[in-house]
């Protein structure tokens, strides 16, 4: 009797628990699955840069009732994971979220390495990408139809920057790079253009991820007194470089490290001797009334401000995903198709692909009064460059 | 001549905080035989410590050190109650203990890595703190880098001088010339033990909160250090606290004139090519007795 009465107990919670959960929500929200750093070295940058701007968005989605569907508002389900700065893992996350939970859609993880192992698995099963941190030439090669870069490539980036030494008067440059992709290919753009401008590289070196100590490098910098600094660095090193360049007292008439200079917390640490140290940036707030109301989102949820660089193409890449779906609903094919072929309205200004490069300026921003501003070129520009950087104090 | 007298320092100054990590590494392991790998992860609690403290309050970082040091003593003593002593009581070859505690070990490492992330996030964190550079004897140094490395000093000395010279440091090296020989002379380890992991945990908070003055924390930034602590303690000998300080330095010297020399991104090379050759010439460590 009683296992009965529990069976029938059982079947009819089943059912009429069944019948008021699809009651309850008219539509299945939207799944979309990621695995990003939260732990181990690529977090600070993944934290910054990725991961609040995925929170935010869906956030905000959500509070507005959803994404239009085919004329239903359907939320959305962030399915975020750690992938502890582990390539292996990144894959693996990735692989089950494609084919065991059949994701609606992904977005990408952070950084060069773990986006060039990650893409040729998305587009392998058919999944559109639009990289925010991805700065590899070798991936944008690859022609992988489904991946979109939202980051200007190095060879973009390092024009842009050879445009503006030349255009200031240097003659030397000494530069130092992380033996990592990131560091090799920006280094591989960096040397032919600066040559092709007539500038001479005094120095040349490489360091490690995780280096503690770059003063025997900057002192042999220093003895040889170039006009410009370059390090095409990644946050904790960039730090690192300014703090044990003043240290030194090395005073090149320009100082340009690359990620993180963008970073809030570089003025933080740096304090007022940020000033005039120009880097990687492509906004600020002034940049557009859209830019400013995004930042100003960002601060009111996480008590933090974005970066001046990738954040805001992390955030529209965001725009043009929701602007996909809500016009071609969750078909990856044509969610692809329509990235691909149209001009989209973004924080950043219009934005269009070729093939999986973003048509987007190599730009060089700035401190300048408080805050990191575009500097260069002088059409993007929210702040005059200013040259020679002041000395350190 | 300039250059290399700077650099010299520069890799003291770099030295005397590994030295320091490593001593507090050394006690775990010389000592008892914990092979702690999450010491780098104590470290990271008192950076972080000192980080919140001056955040919040403005307190000078030299204030929290004498905080950072009592509150991870006690965390030291809690963790050796809660997750060692069983083990060391069950565990009596020691072999089978050293294996297993470094599981333990890699299990605090995971908890406490990620406790800080749920408190404080993955995020660069940092500030700014006597930040200006002095000029000594015409070389120029940051403040900030000058005093962690007194700090180190004095840390790693007080140790030394702590243990040959009062009776508590004659019991701890009794302890770690023979285990048996000190309980037959009726020195009570179980007290004991409890207190030096402590001690070994407050030296790595003491690290932290220096490091804290000189660079960015992050809940990652611990592992590296247990890396270069446990390449200290090998090269200057288990149990040696003078060979600990010795190893520090010297591979901070190393890697400073070698990556001025070569190339930062052979930094690791250099350290473990110093940790070869003492191995292969001196097997035992530098300051090894017999």
């Amino acid at each position: 009797m009683m296992p009965v009465l529990i069976w029938g107990l059982t079947v009819a919670l089943m059912l009429f628990g069944g019948t008021l959960d699809v009651l309850a929500q008219s539509a299945p929200p939207i799944k979309i699955g990621y695995a990003i750093s939260r732990t181990g070295p690529f977090a600070p940058g993944a934290q910054v840069t990725q991961e609040p701007n995925y929170v935010l968005w869906a956030d905000q989605v959500n509070a507005a009732g959803g994404l239009t569907v085919k004329g239903q508002k359907r939320k959305i389900e962030l399915m975020g994971y750690d992938d502890r700065s582990e390539v292996e893992t990144a894959v693996r996350t990735f692989e089950k979220l494609m084919t065991t939970d059949k994701v609606d859609l992904i977005l990408p993880p952070w950084g060069s390495g773990m986006n060039f192992a990650v893409a040729p698995l998305a587009n392998r099963h058919g999944y559109p990408m639009l990289a925010p941190t991805a700065l590899s030439m070798k991936l944008v090669e690859m022609k992988l139809p489904n991946f979109f870069s939202m980051l200007p490539q190095p060879y973009v980036l390092m024009q842009a920057a050879a445009d503006m030494l030349a255009a200031k008067g240097v003659k030397t440059v000494a530069v130092i790079f992380m033996d990592d992709l990131f560091g090799l290919e920006n280094i591989a753009a960096f040397e032919p253009v600066v040559k092709a401008k007539g500038i001479a590289i005094v120095e040349k070196k490489s360091y490690p991820l995780g280096v503690k100590d770059l003063s025997p490098v900057l002192r042999a910098i220093k003895e040889k007194n170039p006009d410009a600094f370059v390090g095409l660095t990644y946050p904790p090193d960039t730090i690192l470089a300014s703090k044990q360049a003043k240290e030194i007292s090395f005073n090149p008439r320009v100082f340009f490290t690359a990620v993180g200079t963008a970073f809030p917390v570089y003025r933080q640490v740096i304090g007022a001797d940020a000033e005039g140290v120009t880097g990687i940036g492509s906004w600020s707030s002034k940049t557009s009334p859209a830019a400013r109301a995004y930042f100003e989102a960002h601060v009111k949820k996480f008590q933090k401000e974005p970066d001046r660089w990738a954040s805001a193409h992390c955030w529209a890449s965001l725009q043009i995903l929701q602007a996909a779906i809500e016009k071609v609903g969750l078909d990856r094919k044509a969610i692809r198709d329509y990235i691909a072929g149209n001009e989209h309205a973004t924080i950043l200004g219009p934005i269009r692909f070729k093939g999986s490069e973003i048509q987007f300026p190599g730009t060089v921003s700035q401190w300048v009064g408080g805050d990191f501003e575009v500097v260069w070129p002088p059409d993007r520009a929210t702040a005059q460059l200013v040259i020679p950087k002041p000395a350190w104090k | 001549m300039k250059l290399w007298i700077e650099l010299l320092a520069s890799g003291l100054i770099t030295g005397g905080i590994y030295a320091l990590v490593a001593m507090g590494l050394n006690l775990q392991y010389g000592l008892m035989r914990i092979l702690n790998v999450s010491h780098g992860e104590f470290l990271m609690l008192g950076a972080y410590l000192t980080y919140w403290a001056y955040v919040v309050t403005k307190a000078s970082p030299f204030l929290s050190l004498p905080v950072v040091f009592v509150a991870l003593f006690g965390s030291g003593i809690l963790i050796h109650r809660l997750c060692f002593r069983r083990l060391a009581a069950t565990t009596p070859e020691v072999e089978a203990f050293e294996a297993r505690s470094l599981l333990v070990a890699f299990g605090l490492m995971f908890l406490v890595q990620n406790l800080a992330l749920l408190i404080w996030g993955a995020d660069l964190r940092g500030y700014e703190y006597l930040s200006r550079t002095v000029s000594l004897a015409g070389l120029e140094f940051t403040a900030n880098r000058l005093v962690a490395f007194a700090g180190a000093l004095v840390f790693s000395l007080g140790l030394i001088v702590l243990l040959r010279t009062t009776l508590l440091g004659k019991a701890v090296r009794a302890m770690m010339q023979s285990p048996t020989g000190a309980l037959l002379v009726g020195i009570d380890v179980p007290r004991l033990h409890p207190m030096v992991f402590g001690i070994g945990l407050a030296l790595a908070g003491v690290a932290g909160a220096l490091l804290s003055m000189v660079f960015e924390i992050s809940p990652s930034m611990g592992e590296p250090y247990t890396v270069t602590a446990l390449i200290v303690i090998t090269l200057g000998g288990f149990g040696s606290l003078t060979g600990s300080l010795v190893g520090g330095l010297l591979l901070g010297v190393v890697e400073a004139l070698g990556t001025h020399l070569t190339n930062p991104s052979l930094r690791m090379v250099l350290s473990y090519g110093v940790f070869v050759l003492v191995l292969i010439t001196r097997p035992r460590g530098l300051f090894a007795r017999g």
